[in-house]
């Protein structure tokens, strides 16, 4: 009896042991998540170009002269209103995005634009005088990411305000950007 | 099994498992609390570094912003990486397809740490590389807009540090919990041999004095120390050897006023048998004379006073070896020729087969040697049947006398009894020839011949052949033996 008692302890004992010495030291974690990524303000005009399919965020410098790069077909604009972001974006990406395999499914005739808020930051309108349905839902996209994001950032809409572009062959449903 | 189980009595006393408890006792306390401590100031540790970290990150990083251009260039992303490294850690700068290294260290970074990072949030991670612990802190760099929402600029920054200094912190800690849990343990068990002394020493003592109050020492009492149940125990002893002691002090004086009693009354009936005994002399040598019941009567009052006297004597005989007063008057005895004498003068002589070697000299007390050697050889003819025998041996340390007679032999009941008082084996005679002590007395003399540690001895025993025989043992002084070597 006694000697079953004592063996109990024993192993208890040996039990405690084995996992003190295994607890000692750093030990690897799981992921461990804290809050929100870090975020911060950007400058120049933002673009949503197109990188193996994905729609991906692009920068131009927000003045003209400081990037030469982008002498190509327009010239560049000071001001980041979401009619000019589309400018630029009909244009295109510049030899460096080309280089790092950025393309764009936006059509060149599509321009000139125009972009119109609706009333209380409701939605956006833009108005092509190129065909609107006949536009690749990529282009579409590119179209309203960066009319959205460009409308955030002068305070015109929200950037998940609903986007809506008309054309002379008829408008497209409304539609948010569909990347955060 | 029975040694084993002595032994295993023996290693788990009382003393060892107190030992043991205290130890056991010790360690699970210390190790509880010491590992409990541990893991808490580990965690606290761990959580304070990987904080900071994650803080000194957050910092550097706003420094980076406003970002005005993208896709970055790859001189752009080491550029970035190399600001972010420092003496504690280096970073890792991702964007799609590019990457930029503040060292040139291996892939660390685990796909649940990207796919966590790639979600939205700040995430960190420890790792073992090379057997030392590295922390991982990831974030994306996203751009604020005005409406409070982000947008995701592709940038992932990882921060890979070192944990070594804190694993060292930590070390201590531990070793620390191990010197504190060994120095516990010495504790509990020198605390556990105090105790284990405090315990077993009145034990021990008590055993002791049960020992000594059964090996006869009544006057044994334990000195009661404090308050506890052993002083309760010890009181108890105490008072029991008490009660022992006085019940036992009673018996003796009632026994010893009994005794005194028989010898006193034995010694006033002497004198009143003796002028009886002159009496019944003139009477005996009128009977002759006297016709019909008053002749019967005479001789029966005759026959009788010899027996009271005989039963006195005894009795008187008896007494004296209870008091102690019983003394040996030693003398050279040639044992033949003084068992030929006994055997003579009661007129046995050419009735008892004997085989008494000549020569056989001891020191005895013939008169106590007459009275034993009377009393056998008496008894075997009364309960026996002859032939009876009488056969002497000796050797350098004893003289032995055998008796033996043809009877029946002793009942087995009443072989254990037939030294007592007063014992008789044939219990439907209530009276028969002899006072009842014959045999007591005979035994009494023998045990009072002693020499050094040997001391003499009667036995009573059964022949091969049938019938009872009765042996004499008598210490022999080696000395005295010399003309039989």
């Amino acid at each position: 009896m006694t000697g079953r008692r004592t063996g109990r302890a024993l192993l208890a004992g040996g039990l405690l042991l084995t996992l003190l010495v295994a607890g000692c030291g750093v030990r690897p974690s799981r992921v461990i998540t804290g809050r929100s990524a870090v975020s911060g303000p950007s400058q120049g005009t933002g673009l949503y170009l197109l990188a193996q399919g994905e729609l991906v965020l692009v920068l131009r410098p927000a003045t003209a002269g400081a990037s030469p790069a982008t002498a190509g077909a327009l010239p560049a604009t000071a001001d980041a209103s979401p009619a000019n972001a589309l400018a630029l974006l009909v244009a295109g990406p510049d030899e460096d995005e080309r280089g790092q395999g950025f393309t764009s499914e936006v059509p060149v005739g599509i321009d000139p634009v125009t972009v119109t808020a609706g009333a209380d930051r409701s939605g956006l309108t833009v108005r092509t005088t190129g065909a609107a349905l006949s536009l690749s839902a990529h282009a579409a996209d590119q179209i309203i990411c960066t009319v959205a994001d460009a409308a955030a950032q002068v305070d015109l809409a929200f950037s998940f305000s609903p986007v809506t572009i008309v054309g002379p062959d008829g408008a497209r449903p409304p539609r948010p950007c569909p990347i955060k | 099994m029975t040694p084993w189980r002595w032994a295993g009595a023996r290693v788990l006393g009382l003393r060892v498992r107190l030992l043991l408890t205290f130890a056991l006792l010790g360690v699970t306390t210390t190790a509880a609390v010491a590992s409990g401590s541990y893991i808490q100031a580990r965690t606290v540790i761990l959580q304070q570094a990987q904080d900071a970290a994650v803080a000194s990150l957050t910092d550097q990083l706003t420094k980076v912003y406003p970002i005005a251009q993208l896709p970055p260039t790859q001189g752009e992303l080491d550029n970035l990486a190399q600001r972010l490294s420092d003496r504690e850690g280096f970073a890792v700068v991702i964007y799609r397809d590019l990457r930029a290294q503040g060292s040139d260290s291996p892939e660390l970074l685990t796909p649940e740490l990207r796919q966590n990072v790639g979600d939205g949030r700040i995430a960190w991670q420890r790792v073992s590389f090379e057997g030392e612990p590295v922390l991982l802190i990831g974030t994306q760099l996203k751009f604020a807009r005005p409406d409070g929402t982000s947008r995701s600029s592709g940038l992932e920054v990882y921060s890979v540090r070192s944990l070594v200094a804190e694993q060292q912190s930590i070390d201590r800690l531990a070793s620390l919990a191990w010197l504190t849990g060994g120095l516990s343990l010495l504790l509990a068990v020198l605390l556990a041999l105090l105790a284990a002394r405090g315990v077993l020493r009145p034990v021990r003592d008590l055993g002791r004095a049960a020992r000594r109050l059964g090996e006869g020492d009544l006057s044994t009492r334990l000195t009661v120390r404090g308050a506890d149940e052993l002083a309760d125990v010890a009181r108890t002893f105490n008072d029991t050897a008490g009660t022992l002691e006085r019940q036992v002090g009673e018996l003796r004086r009632m026994e010893s006023d009994a005794r005194r009693f028989v010898a006193d009354v034995s010694h006033e009936l002497r004198t009143p048998l003796a002028a009886m005994t002159a009496v019944t002399d003139v009477l005996d040598e009128e009977a002759g004379h006297l016709a019909g019941d008053a002749g019967r009567a005479a001789r029966l009052v005759s026959q009788e006073t010899q027996n009271l006297t005989q039963l006195v004597n005894d009795l008187i005989e008896v007494s004296r070896f209870d008091s102690g007063t019983a003394r040996l008057a030693l003398d050279d005895v040639d044992v033949a020729a003084a068992v030929t004498a006994t055997l003579r003068i009661r007129g046995w002589l050419d009735r008892v087969r004997t085989e008494l070697p000549p020569g056989v000299v001891a020191r005895l007390d013939p008169r106590r040697l007459d009275v034993i050697v009377a009393n056998l050889v008496g008894n075997a003819f009364r309960h026996g049947a002859e032939p009876v025998s009488v056969r002497l041996s000796a050797d350098p340390d004893w003289v032995t006398i055998e008796v033996s007679d043809q009877g029946p032999g002793l009942d087995p009941e009443v072989l254990p009894h037939v030294f007592d008082r007063f014992y008789k084996a044939d219990t439907a005679r209530t009276r028969s020839e002899g006072s009842g002590f014959g045999l007591a007395i005979a035994w009494e003399n023998a045990r009072l011949h002693r020499h050094g540690d040997r001391r003499g001895s009667l036995v009573a025993g059964h022949r091969p052949g049938g019938g009872a025989v009765f042996t004499l043992r008598l210490p022999r002084d080696p000395a005295d033996a010399g003309g039989d070597r």
